[in-house]
């Protein structure tokens, strides 16, 4: 895991393509991640909806 | 921290002072706070221990001027015969003709004016070399010359260096190129030593903040260029929303970006000018989209809005 964490620390990025398309690993687990997010809010019901009221 | 509805608001005028007739919550706003904040740092430290964070050494003219020598003085070359990208680039620097992007009559470029002049001849090259202790008699050689006897010494000088073996300033034939190679040495050796940096950067106050002209130097070189390519950077490969190393960017800036990597952005003089243009239209339709007929009509084709207020249209 550390040899990991140092080789991705060190290295000048990991970038993924498709033809005029380009993009950084990390950006792309972040726009993932944000609409992960969006989909599950959109489907969780909210938490507490049901009690306190 | 308990929040309740503000007895004050029923004095409201208008549709803020008709009185609340659903139900009452508890809220915890200190709970929330401490949550969030917690998720956050938590969140930060892994995102730091996976991704790395953008600690790239600072690129100056010393480091320039050791790791590539050839590049360095075929620069600053360029910068005293005045055909450099800074030296042509127009305002805010020069006053160069027809180096702005427009588009037909529309030259934005050109309103702010000459802001911030650049003489880099001077900037770059003569003051500094003006501040060594032994300063180079060449300076006052270069500045009795006429203009045409500039241009054709740093002219002959560059078509020298770039045809000498490994581009070396030393490996050049001789010629007659005036002052020139010894104002390009001497000015190499105090880049090289660190001296330029200090020189360059000063501006009479103890803290210098304004690294414009250092920056425009490293910028017309190639060094600094390829650096930024090797990083992915550059206006071609998306780089305005890259960051150094495995660090996430500015992935918001995935629709400007996207503009500069396709024709006939890509290959435009002006994309500049096209791009900012196009992207200010789009904004302008999001911002407008209530009186734009078919674009309004979207939510009712993509119900997301339902999704998301999926319990008050149910109960509908």
């Amino acid at each position: 895991m550390n040899t990991l964490l140092l080789a991705m620390g060190d290295s000048p990025g990991i970038y993924l393509g498709w033809g005029v398309f380009t993009i950084q690993l990390g950006n792309l687990i972040i726009i993932l991640t944000m609409l992960a997010l969006f989909g599950l809010a959109l489907v969780l019901p909210f938490p507490g909806s049901g009690g306190r009221k | 921290m308990k929040g309740k509805v503000d007895p004050m608001s029923a004095r409201a005028v208008g549709i803020a002072g008709t009185p609340w007739r659903g139900k009452l919550r508890e809220y915890d706003l200190f709970k929330e706070l401490t949550v969030g904040v917690s998720v956050m740092v938590v969140l930060t430290v892994i995102l730091a221990l996976v991704l790395g964070s953008p600690d790239e050494p600072s690129v100056t003219l010393k480091s320039w001027a050791n790791a590539q020598t050839a590049d360095f003085a075929a620069t600053a070359t360029a910068e005293l015969g005045g055909t450099s990208e800074t030296a042509q680039y127009g305002p805010p620097y020069t006053n160069t003709k027809g180096a702005t992007q427009t588009i037909g009559a529309l030259d934005l470029q050109s309103l702010s004016g000459v802001q911030l002049p650049v003489n880099t001849a001077n900037a770059f090259v003569l003051d500094p070399l003006a501040t060594l202790p032994n300063q180079p008699t060449e300076i006052a050689t270069w500045r009795a010359a006429t203009k045409a006897e500039q241009a054709k010494w740093t002219d002959t000088y560059a078509t020298a260096l770039s045809k000498a073996p490994k581009s070396a300033p030393l490996n050049v034939k001789s010629g007659n190129y005036g002052p020139v190679p010894a104002l390009i040495g001497d000015l190499t050796a105090m880049a090289q030593s660190g001296a330029l940096d200090g020189v360059i950067q000063a501006q009479g106050n103890a803290y210098n903040l304004n690294y414009t002209n250092e920056i425009l130097f490293l910028g017309d070189g190639q060094y600094f260029q390829n650096l930024a390519a090797d990083q992915h950077l550059t206006g071609d490969q998306w780089g305005m929303m890259n960051e150094t190393g495995g660090t996430p960017g500015q992935s918001w800036l995935w629709l400007f970006s996207f503009f500069y990597q396709i024709p006939p952005f890509s290959t435009a003089p002006n994309a500049d000018l096209l791009v900012v243009g196009v992207m200010l239209i789009l904004t302008l339709l999001l911002a407008l989209v209530p009186f734009i007929p078919w674009l309004r009509r979207i939510p009712k084709w993509i119900p997301v809005h339902r999704l998301v207020w999926k319990d008050y249209y149910r109960k509908r």
